[in-house]
């Protein structure tokens, strides 16, 4: 009997309780310092970004199975939804493709004229740019940033950087690709900032995200300057990021305090951050041509061509005679034209206040 | 026996995880409870030898990758938390179910207020008193599932 009970013991080696491995404080000291490793890592170097992109996609199933519920939900309501519901949403929808194509038809006049007469300014060309239509699949779960993540990624030659529009203005960029899905910073986001253009007066300015409330901030302007409740902010396109003229913002306030030089100025943005599924993904837009020197301005042509039979989308160049291009160029310029006669910007519906 | 224990922790874990994965979005993202670190804490009272400060900074890691914040936030925050769960774990055992829940909820708000000040250190901002809540939800999950029979290990001891 003795035996036996030495034979349990050399088996469990310690009785369970007493079983514990390294002690508490030297597993919290090892993986506190794995973690503020990890972090000095992450923000200052690039080494995991590479790391996080293969995890995320290995995560993809489970987010797929995640978003099933609300899938499930979303479209049994859709499948019971009422009949007098539809055929009002069927009315609106009517009445707004009737509007939209009346603007559409003065906007691909205005493009033909606008092309026209950069053509006779020997002006540059002006930018182009693709777009793809996303679907958000969750909102951002950092309470800290305003993020949401749309079901497009590299696979779909979403890049980093291209602006996400939806029906009613812009709503943020994207930060950070995936192979199937993609981050994108909201412009509520304090990190992001957007450089905008007033409608009313052509003034310039940069919109940072305010962080909190949903809301942007213009700061470092002038107390005196001439802003007024209800102006609207749209892209200035200087940047070469987002394309000029979409609606972005309205100013809801505009304050100056007589110890400050600068004035307080809020704007609510246009695009509806939190009601829409459907967004659009515009790529970084891309000049057509370069005016001025013949020979950088040959390569970029190529390259500028290149980039748009591979992305499809591309604008009417139907002058492409003011510079001394090469032939070549000139040619495949032409032919893409041909196949594509009416496609002036290929985010007008989104956009009412494109045409400059 | 310890197969199946450790089999039911990871399905919980993986389960909380989904959890996390779901798309919340507005009043439910703010009132979200932290799921992982429930389970995590669950875990620690019930099986401390299968699942510990390791476990929780693993799980930790997942989450900051879901989060798409920098790695390694998440991980310190369930890390510490954790070490003060393990270290006072015979004792949690004993307590009574009101004194269990004043314990949790206090490490619920442990974890938050380590990831506030790490968020705070990398440039964010506060949110207002609102981003404390889950703490509150959280344990009202916690009292919830006791009441629903779960055994949060205080009769374990004659195991």
């Amino acid at each position: 009997m003795m035996q036996g009970i030495h034979h349990n013991f050399d088996q469990q080696q310690a009785p369970a309780f007493f079983a514990r491995g390294p002690s508490p404080l030297a597993r919290l000291a090892f993986f506190t310092a794995l973690s503020l490793a990890l972090m000095a890592t992450d923000s200052r170097l690039q080494y995991l970004a590479n790391v996080r992109e293969n995890l995320i996609t290995l995560l993809h199933p489970l987010q797929v199975i995640a978003n099933t519920p609300s899938q499930v939900y979303r479209s049994t309501s859709e499948y019971f939804s009422t009949h007098h519901y539809l055929l009002n949403e069927n009315e609106r929808l009517k009445k707004q493709a009737l509007k939209q194509d009346i603007a559409l038809q003065r906007l691909n006049l205005l493009a033909l004229e606008n092309a026209n007469l950069r053509n006779l300014l020997q002006a540059n060309k002006t930018l182009v740019e693709t777009s793809t239509l996303g679907e958000i699949m969750h909102v951002g779960r950092d309470p800290f940033t305003k993020k949401i993540v749309v079901n497009r990624g590299e696979n779909h030659n979403i890049v980093t950087g291209a602006a996400v529009v939806d029906a009613t203005g812009v709503i943020g960029q994207v930060t950070r690709t995936y192979p199937s899905s993609s981050e994108v910073t909201l412009i509520t986001d304090k990190s992001l900032a957007i450089p905008v253009q007033i409608e009313r007066n052509g003034l310039r300015a940069i919109a940072f995200g305010h962080g909190r409330d949903n809301t942007l901030d213009l700061p470092y302007l002038p107390a005196n300057v001439d802003i007024r409740r209800g102006d609207k902010l749209v892209t200035s396109g200087i940047d070469g990021v987002y394309p000029a003229g979409l609606a972005v913002a309205t100013v809801s306030e505009m304050r100056t305090t007589p110890d400050s030089p600068f004035a307080r100025i809020v704007c609510i943005p246009t695009g509806g951050i939190e009601n829409h599924r459907q967004v659009l993904l515009v790529s970084i837009p891309h000049t057509e041509s370069e005016t001025n020197d013949g020979n950088a301005n040959s390569e970029k042509n190529k390259l500028s061509s290149a980039v748009k039979s591979s992305t499809g989308n591309p604008i009417p160049a139907n002058n492409p005679s003011a510079n001394p291009v090469q032939d070549q160029s000139k040619k495949t310029n032409q032919g893409i034209v041909e196949k594509n006669p009416q496609k002036p910007l290929p985010n007008n519906q989104s956009n009412p206040h494109a045409p400059e | 026996m310890r197969l199946s224990k450790l089999k039911s922790i990871y399905l919980s874990l993986l389960v909380a995880f989904v959890c996390l994965l779901f798309p919340w979005s507005g009043l439910a993202l703010t009132l979200r409870p932290d799921f992982m670190l429930l389970v995590i804490i669950f875990w620690l009272l019930r099986a401390p030898n299968q699942c510990s400060v390791g476990t929780a900074w693993f799980m930790g890691l997942w989450v900051d990758l879901a989060t798409g914040g920098i790695f390694g936030q998440y991980a310190l925050a369930y890390t510490v938390t954790t070490f003060f769960a393990v270290i006072y774990q015979r004792r949690l055992v004993l307590f009574n179910s009101t004194q269990q829940l004043v314990y949790v909820f206090s490490l619920l708000f442990m974890s938050q207020l380590i990831l506030l000040i790490l968020k705070v250190f990398s440039g964010k901002e506060f949110l207002g008193w609102s981003y404390f809540l889950p703490s509150i939800t959280g344990v009202l999950v916690w009292q919830i599932a006791v009441t629903f029979g779960l055994n949060t290990g205080r009769h374990s001891r004659g195991q």
